[in-house]
C-alpha cells in the first residue's frame, strides 16, 4: 500500500513541475477500506459504494490479460444482484427501482465496457505531450481503479430497516472494513463495519 | 435474630467496617461518576448541532472541522474564500448555508462573524433554536450579540462597550473599534453560550488596518470612511449548509471535497461525530475497565479484612456455638455481614456521588461546556448494583467458609 502512494506521489510530483500554476489534488485512496454512502428521504433510499480494487479482484491495474478481464467481470456481474452485497429486512418492503454498477470513478458514472475503452496508463504518459491541463487530469492520472455502485430503491415501510446486513464480506473475501455514511431525516452517523460483525444498526436512526 | 446479631457484631467493630464501607463506596462512585460523564459528554456532544446536513471548511480531518466550527475547540487549518463559498451557494442542491468567521477573541471568549441567518438555521437539541433573551440582533456594524455564559461570567449588560482582541491569545487589542452589546442570547447548553456574536462586515471592518497580519502602525482609518467601504469578507472560515433533499447531500459532499479550486472538506456533522466518538471511546473504556478493577480490589480488600478479622473472632464464633449456632449459621452470619456493608456501600456511594456531582458541575460546565445531567438512578445502574451485592457475596464465601472450619474444629474451646 505504501508503495503506492509512494508512486502517486511521485507522479502528482512530476505533473506539478509542469503545470506549477495549476492547484493539486489526489483523491485519497486506502486498500482495505471501501467507502458506503446511505441516504433516506421519504421512502426513498440510496446506497452508493466506492470499493478499491484490490479489496474486490485483488489487483488495481488495468485489466488488461483475458484472466484479468474475466475476474473484473465476474465481480461486476456480483455487484449486479445487490444481495451479494447487502439486505435489507423484508419487513420494509424494498424494491430496487435502479442502479448502476461500474469501474473507475468518472464524472459521468462509467458503465462496464467503458473501463476496456481507455487506458489509465497512457493517461499517464498524457501529461507530458500537452500543457493545458484540464481539470480531469488530476483525477485520472490514479492508477487505482475502483468499483462503484449505486442502487436506488423505494420502500413500503421505511421505518422498519433496524439492520442492514452485508453479504459483502463473505461474496469478496478480499473485502476489508467498509466505512459507512449515514444519513436521515433524523440526522447522519458513521459506522465502520468489519467482516466478523458484518451488520450495521440503524433502530432510531430513521 | 440473625441480623439483629449480625449487625450488632459490625457494630462493634465499626471503625474497621466504617472504613471498609468508605473505600468500596469511593470505588463505586468512582464508577459511576465515569459513567455519568460519559452519558453526558455524548448527550451534550450529539445534542449541539442538529439539521445542519453539512459542515464546509479547509482541507482538514472530519474531526479537526467539527471540533473547531461548532465546538471551537482548536483552530482551522485555513479559511476558505469568499469566491469559493459563493459557488457552493450556488449550487442547486443546496437550500440553505450560513457562513462563520473565526479567529479573534475577547476575554477568552472566541468571537464569531455571522450572519443573522444563523439564529435561525442553526438549532440544537433536535430543533431547537438559539433565541435572544435580552435586547435584539446586530442592526448596527459595532453591534454585538453575547452567548448567556459570557453575559453571565463578564457581568455585561445591553450597552456594554466591548473591545475585540486581535487573535486568541494576543495582547493587541481592536481598540479603535468598540462594539456595543445590542443582544444577549437565551442559554442552550451549547458552545454558542461562550461565544461572542458579530456580523462577518464587521469583522471585515476591524481588519482593515490589518491588512499585513498585524496592525499597519501609524495608520488609523476612521470609523466613518470604514462604514462607507465594501465590507463583504474575502474569506470565511467554515459554512454551514442545508440541502433540499438529503438524497443528494453525498453528491455534493463530493462535489466540495473534489472542488479543483481550492481543498475543503465537507463533512456529516453526526456522522463525523460518530468518528470522534470512536477514538473516545477507547478512552472510556479504559477509564470504565479502570474503575471496574478498582472494585474488584476493593472487594477483594473486603474479604482481606474478614479473613484477618476471622482470628480475632475466634471466640465470639466460639459464643455464638456455644448459644446454640450451627455452622451454617456462622457462614449465613458471615455472608449477611457482607450484604450489609455492599448496601451501606451503595448508599453512601450514592449521596457521594450526587455530592460530588453537584459540587463539580458547574465547574464541569464552564470549563468544558459540558452539562452532567444529575438525575436519578438509571436502571443499569440497578443492574450494577445487583451484580454487586452477588460479586461481595461470593466474595465473602471464602471467609465464611474458614469460618465454618474453625466452628466446627474449635467447637466451644479455641485451641489458639
Amino acid at each position: 500500500m505504501k508503495k503506492n502512494i509512494y508512486y502517486s506521489l511521485l507522479i502528482s510530483a512530476m505533473v506539478s513541475v509542469s503545470a506549477a500554476e495549476e492547484t493539486r489534488q489526489v483523491d485519497k485512496h486506502e486498500h482495505g477500506v471501501g467507502e458506503l454512502n446511505i441516504a433516506i428521504e421519504g421512502n426513498a433510499v440510496d446506497f452508493e459504494f466506492f470499493i478499491p480494487g484490490a479489496d474486490i479482484v485483488g489487483f488495481e491495474y488495468e485489466a488488461k490479460t483475458e484472466s484479468d478481464i474475466a475476474l473484473v467481470n465476474a465481480a461486476l456481474e456480483k455487484f449486479e444482484k445487490f444481495d451479494n452485497i447487502f439486505s435489507l429486512p423484508e419487513s420494509s418492503n424494498c424494491n430496487l427501482v435502479n442502479s448502476e454498477i461500474g469501474i473507475n470513478q468518472d464524472d459521468d458514472h462509467d458503465d462496464h465496457d467503458e473501463h476496456d475503452d481507455h487506458d489509465e496508463h497512457d493517461d499517464h504518459d498524457e501529461h507530458d505531450d500537452h500543457d493545458d491541463h484540464d481539470d480531469h487530469d488530476e483525477y485520472d492520472e490514479e492508477a487505482h481503479n475502483e468499483f462503484v455502485a449505486h442502487y436506488s430503491f423505494n420502500c413500503g415501510n421505511i421505518k422498519e430497516i433496524d439492520r442492514i446486513s452485508f453479504p459483502y464480506f463473505t461474496t469478496f473475501p478480499n473485502s476489508g472494513e467498509l466505512e459507512v455514511q449515514f444519513v436521515s431525516e433524523i440526522g447522519s452517523t458513521s459506522f465502520e463495519v468489519e467482516g466478523d460483525e458484518p451488520f450495521i444498526d440503524l433502530k432510531g436512526k430513521i | 435474630m440473625l441480623l439483629k446479631l449480625s449487625f450488632s457484631s459490625l457494630y462493634a467493630r465499626l471503625v474497621t467496617v466504617g472504613m471498609t464501607i468508605l473505600a468500596i463506596s469511593v470505588s463505586l462512585m468512582l464508577y459511576m461518576s465515569v459513567e455519568k460523564l460519559r452519558t453526558s459528554a455524548y448527550t451534550s456532544f450529539t445534542d449541539t448541532i442538529s439539521q445542519t446536513d453539512l459542515i464546509v471548511g479547509a482541507r482538514a480531518s472530519s474531526v479537526q472541522l467539527l471540533l473547531y466550527s461548532v465546538f471551537r475547540i482548536g483552530n482551522a487549518t485555513n479559511n476558505i474564500t469568499w469566491e469559493s463559498y459563493l459557488d457552493l451557494v450556488s449550487k442547486e442542491e443546496v437550500d440553505w448555508t450560513v457562513p462563520i468567521s473565526l479567529g479573534d477573541s475577547h476575554k477568552g471568549f472566541r468571537v464569531m462573524g455571522t450572519n443573522k441567518e444563523f439564529f435561525s438555521r442553526y438549532k440544537y437539541r433536535g430543533s431547537q433554536s438559539v433565541s435572544i433573551d435580552k435586547g435584539y440582533l446586530f442592526e448596527d456594524l459595532y453591534d454585538v450579540v453575547l452567548g448567556a455564559g459570557v453575559a453571565e461570567k463578564l457581568g455585561y449588560k445591553i450597552g456594554t462597550s466591548l473591545v475585540v482582541s486581535h487573535g486568541l491569545q494576543s495582547f493587541s487589542d481592536h481598540d479603535d473599534q468598540p462594539f456595543r452589546v445590542s443582544g444577549i442570547l437565551k442559554k442552550t447548553g451549547t458552545p454558542v453560550d461562550n461565544t461572542v456574536i458579530v456580523s462577518l462586515a464587521a469583522i471585515e471592518a476591524i481588519h482593515v488596518d490589518w491588512s499585513t497580519g498585524a496592525k499597519i502602525p501609524g495608520q488609523l482609518t476612521p470609523i466613518d470612511e470604514i462604514r462607507e467601504m465594501d465590507l463583504t469578507p474575502k474569506n470565511i472560515t467554515a459554512a454551514l449548509v442545508g440541502v433540499k433533499s438529503k438524497l443528494t447531500i453525498f453528491q455534493l459532499q463530493r462535489w466540495i471535497n473534489e472542488y479543483p479550486e481550492e481543498a475543503m472538506t465537507a463533512i456529516l456533522p453526526g456522522a463525523a461525530l460518530q468518528e470522534l466518538w470512536r477514538v473516545v471511546g477507547v478512552i472510556e473504556n479504559l477509564l470504565l475497565g479502570i474503575s471496574v478493577v478498582v472494585i474488584f480490589t476493593t472487594l477483594v480488600g473486603m474479604a482481606a479484612i474478614m479473613f484477618s478479622s476471622l482470628s480475632e473472632r475466634r471466640r465470639e464464633m466460639a459464643i455464638w456455638r456455644a448459644m446454640g449456632a450451627s455452622p451454617f449459621t456462622v457462614i449465613g452470619l458471615l455472608m449477611l455481614e457482607a450484604i450489609f456493608i455492599s448496601i451501606l456501600s451503595i448508599t453512601f456511594s450514592v449521596v457521594l456521588l450526587f455530592c460530588v456531582l453537584n459540587l463539580l458541575q458547574p465547574w464541569i460546565d464552564y470549563n468544558y461546556g459540558i452539562l452532567v445531567n444529575i438525575e436519578m438512578l438509571a436502571i443499569k445502574d440497578m443492574y450494577v448494583f445487583a451484580v454487586f451485592i452477588i460479586a461481595s457475596i461470593t466474595v465473602s464465601l471464602l471467609p465464611a467458609i474458614r469460618a465454618y472450619w474453625f466452628s466446627i474444629n474449635d467447637g466451644m474451646t479455641i485451641k489458639l
